[in-house]
């Protein structure tokens, strides 16, 4: 029973530091964790482009970066309710999401891209997405790009939270639509059966988004501050070239 | 696939272990609160207190009658929304305080059919000897009960430890968020969970032993 209290205890003041240390002056960051090569986690450490530039872009501004991670369906959420003061995910910049936050630069510019299980010759790309199943995940951009699509109707859009490419390779569903660079790198490395289907489909530019608030316009303007400097000194493309082998923060 | 990979899995013991004090607290700490709650509750119910008692008949039926994550999503994401100083309930707290409702919901009438299953004879004969209602209760009333709530009691602890895997939607990194985020590093997805899953079934196992040794030890004066 004593050490139950003491457990207790010890769970309450937890609970109320972790809440007086989010008026120091960390920038906290929510991630999903789970977006390959973007963040993710390995042997209990969080990595990824994502994680590297937010940390350099930390450098520079001299602030500590307090990493939150959740479901990505939970992140808006957690910055609608002041939990969080950015989101370093990949967040698409659209005109949706423009409504509801401001941006940052864009530090990543990319395209959609479909991906079909190893072998599927029928899709070759978007306009073969007709009368077929698609993965997209939940609450991503690429749910609104598919629904844009004339033909939008057609197709069978499934939302997931995580795991999509792992269906795909399952054959559970006949394609899925990510950006092309993570998408590319999921090919290479991981032991999936999976391949490209044609070209990318509309520009995405991705960036920071912050509460429209004075305290996050100054957030906004300090992280902008810093980009330019990294995509100056060259930062920014060297993070790229360590996980792409190519640079995306280039438009 | 090819073969499992056994390697990557042993590595992933120690690394998921770190996170099972957190899910083991979440769920004890969701326990105890749901207990004294739903006892409340259930005095309340069986005495039929006045207007106490309608307010927690609807209590009940809401948080029974609503997805637990539906209710973690509330408290987490809604609450703040109208009051913007509730965004001091962060992640642990937000999934304790859907615990311990969602389950005290479930328990109070599991509690109110152990205390009512008591035979009626029994209160005449205690009252008939001069016992108090406090004494009725703690003498005769709850020891009887207590023995018939138990197994539903440990099911509903049981059943906690394994819904605190809903609390990474939360952005608590417990058992299953660190699995699912050790997961989509490596996408080895079957050895990540299967791991995950053989612990929360350990730990079930154990707490399926203890529920065992204390009904045998309280039903002690029922055997012959």
């Amino acid at each position: 029973m004593k050490t139950f209290l003491a457990t207790m205890l010890m769970i309450i003041s937890l609970s109320a530091s972790t809440a007086l240390l989010a008026q120091d002056n960390p920038l906290r960051v929510g991630m999903s964790g789970q977006y390959f090569p973007f963040t993710f986690v390995e042997q209990d450490q969080l990595k990824g482009f994502d994680v590297d530039i937010m940390n350099a872009l930390g450098e520079e501004m001299g602030r500590d970066i307090k990493y939150e991670t959740a479901n990505f369906s939970g992140l808006f959420g957690m910055l609608e309710s002041g939990r969080i003061d950015t989101v370093a995910n990949q967040i698409t910049i659209t005109e949706e999401r423009q409504k509801a936050y401001i941006f940052s630069d864009p530090y990543v510019y990319d395209g959609a891209q479909v991906v079909v299980k190893k072998g599927n010759t029928e899709i070759q790309g978007v306009e073969d997405l007709k009368g077929k199943t698609v993965a997209v995940n939940l609450g991503s951009n690429f749910e609104a790009l598919l629904r844009e699509l004339p033909y939008a109707d057609e197709i069978n859009i499934k939302t997931y939270d995580s795991n999509l490419e792992r269906d795909t390779a399952l054959g559970r569903v006949d394609a899925f639509v990510m950006d092309r660079v993570s998408a590319s790198q999921i090919i290479k490395e991981k032991p999936l059966p999976l391949a490209l289907a044609g070209p990318t489909f509309s520009q995405i530019t991705n960036a920071y988004p912050f509460r429209d608030t004075e305290a996050g316009r100054a957030l906004r303007d300090e992280v902008n501050q810093a980009l330019a400097t990294l995509r100056e000194n060259g930062t920014l493309t060297s993070i790229s070239e360590k996980w792409f082998g190519t640079d995306i923060t280039q438009p | 696939m090819d073969v499992l990979n056994v390697d990557y899995m042993l590595g992933l013991v120690p690394v998921l272990l770190r996170y099972l004090p957190l899910t083991l607290q979440l769920a004890t700490i969701g326990m105890v609160l749901a207990l004294i709650l739903a006892c409340l509750f259930a005095v309340v119910r069986v005495l039929a207190i006045p207007v106490l008692n309608q307010l927690t008949i609807v209590f009940i039926s809401f948080f029974r009658g609503t997805p637990l994550l539906v209710q973690l999503f509330l408290f987490y994401y809604g609450l703040p929304q109208l009051v913007s100083a509730l965004t001091v309930i962060d992640g642990i707290t937000a999934t304790i305080m859907g615990l311990t409702m969602h389950f005290s919901a479930y328990m109070a009438e599991s509690i109110r059919a152990a205390i009512v299953g008591v035979d009626r004879s029994q209160t005449e004969a205690a009252l008939s000897i001069g016992m108090t209602n406090g004494q009725l209760m703690r003498r005769i009333v709850l020891p009887q009960a207590t023995r018939v709530a138990l197994p539903t009691l440990m099911n509903y602890f049981i059943d906690m430890i394994k819904a605190t895997s809903l609390a990474f939607t939360l952005g608590v990194t417990e058992l299953m968020g660190a699995t699912q985020k050790e997961a989509s590093g490596s996408f080895l997805y079957f050895e990540a969970f299967i791991v995950a899953a053989i612990m929360y079934w350990i730990v079930v196992e154990l707490l399926s032993k203890l529920q065992h040794y204390l009904e045998i030890r309280l039903n002690k004066a029922y055997s012959r």
